[in-house]
């Protein structure tokens, strides 16, 4: 992977409209982007749909990118994992009944990243998540990790969508107090 | 610009995933006239997406980078591509218990905090771990035990013989921001252009006690305001009432809201002036159903 400078001025230069730093961007994120939609749609060919599409869309406006908001690699993340979610919320067929092949690539990860190679971003969130509930915890990083709907968390809780609902929306109150956001 | 807890709760579950299509649709149309709201929601998908980086990689084949050069429109490549197509080799990474070695034992107070927040680090990212590959493991091995809608579907559903694909698998999707003078959204309006069935969402509305909020819809084809219900009572409103309009009325109607007494305007027509008015934009063209999988 490269710096997040160096994807900085990637982007810099793919907004002007250069190929070959378009090229060098989509070989040094597509794994990344690749494994996050992966394991949110659990099905290949999805996947690489909705990849393409979001790559498609990040050549065409990598000049909104604002390096002074987010990170290349989260701004690029964000428009993958925004297109997978709005194709699993459109198509509610697509639970988790799907390929067992696609299944365990997606239990690959998540990587048992060292804490030094964590951002500093990454620890403060770990540690307000980590001030949740124990069951609030595990609601919002599958809500996030798998791009589960309040209906699948409810059906996975066991627990009624509106308590869902609540509780989703007190812990995104509490992280942001926590966050200072 | 102070927005609600609503706003900020909505914000927040966009980043994080968890709202359906309708509401996903409604905070784009929302980002898209309002810059601020965009930023609230960059801001949530930037904190939320560390997370990313427990997430690992996975090579997409390479013939997904054809399609990209294709669909993005680039130029054909002068020589065959070498694109690396082996992932980083994977370095093996210490395990959260094993310190490193050089560290400051100058400050043990500070160190046992450190470590205590560590320790707590490490139990966390132990427990998305478990959490995740469990779930998945349960799911491909043993699916019995997963609630029913996690369930593999049988294989019997595979071999029924099916009619040709739905006609209208993505319809046109309209929207209208409901608001009062370009102030902050007080209801989303969302309409399904092949049913004609409509949604209100109340995000910054309250209606004063004793008092309900009206919708009407107003068209330059109609002679009057037409009333389209009582809304707001709840967070949502549905309802199918637009069936009985064109769709070019539908379309190119503005939809207001007026405050009237309990239960709606008595005689039909809006006693006062609209509070809060907006006009439909298509945020999801009809497209063709999607291929098979």
């Amino acid at each position: 992977m490269l710096t997040p400078a160096e994807l900085v001025w990637l982007l810099a230069a793919v907004a002007k409209g250069d190929e070959a730093a378009f090229e060098r961007l989509y070989a040094a994120t597509r794994a990344k982007l690749f494994g996050v939609v992966l394991r949110i749609l659990r099905r290949q060919e999805l996947a690489e749909e909705v990849i393409q599409e979001a790559y498609v869309k990040i050549w065409k406006s990598a000049g909104q990118f604002n390096p002074g908001l987010s990170s290349p690699i989260t701004w690029m993340a964000s428009i993958a994992r925004n297109r997978a979610i709005d194709v699993m919320r459109k198509r509610s067929e697509l639970s988790i009944e799907e390929e067992p092949a696609a299944m365990e690539v997606a239990a690959d990860s998540p990587d048992p990243l060292a804490r030094r190679e964590m951002t500093e971003e990454l620890k403060r969130l770990l540690e307000c998540v980590g001030r949740l509930e124990p069951d609030r915890q595990k609601l919002v990083l599958l809500a996030y990790y798998n791009g589960w709907s309040r209906e699948q968390l409810a059906a996975k809780f066991e627990t009624p969508v509106n308590t869902v609902k609540t509780w989703l929306r007190r812990s995104m109150m509490d992280i942001r107090e926590c966050l200072g956001l | 610009m102070a927005y609600s807890e609503d706003h900020i709760a909505l914000a927040a579950e966009y980043a994080l995933g968890t709202l359906d299509a309708d509401e996903r649709a409604q905070v784009e149309t929302m980002m898209s006239v309002d810059k601020d709201f965009t930023a609230m929601v960059e801001a949530w998908e930037h904190k939320l997406g560390a997370l990313n980086q427990m997430v690992g990689s996975v090579e997409p084949r390479p013939e997904v980078w054809e399609k990209i050069r294709t669909a993005a429109g680039l130029s054909e490549p002068q020589a065959p591509l070498m694109l690396p197509e082996a992932p980083a080799p994977v370095v093996a990474e210490p395990e959260f218990s094993e310190l490193p070695p050089a560290v400051d034992n100058s400050n043990v107070i500070a160190l046992s905090a450190r470590a205590r927040r560590w320790r707590n680090i490490a139990t966390l990212t132990t427990a998305i771990a478990a959490a995740l590959v469990a779930m998945i493991a349960v799911g491909a091995y043993q699916p019995d035990l997963l609630p029913d809608q996690f369930r593999p579907k049988p294989l019997t559903q595979l071999v029924q013989a099916k009619p040709p694909a739905p006609p209208a698998a993505a319809s046109a999707q309209y929207v209208a921001v409901l608001q009062k003078d370009g102030g902050s959204p007080a209801f989303i309006l969302t309409v399904d252009g092949a049913t004609r069935n409509f949604t209100v969402r109340k995000v910054g509305a309250s209606a004063e006690p004793g008092k309900s909020f009206e919708l009407w819809l107003i068209s330059d084809k109609l002679p009057r305001p037409r009333s389209l219900g009582v809304i707001g009572g709840g967070d949502f409103t549905a309802r199918p009432v637009l069936t009985s309009y064109d769709a070019d009325t539908i379309k190119a109607a503005t939809y207001a809201v007026t405050l009237e007494q309990p239960g709606g305007s008595p005689d039909g027509k809006p006693s006062l002036p609209p509070i809060y008015a907006g006009k439909l934009i298509e945020t999801v063209p009809a497209a063709a159903p999607a291929p098979a999988h």
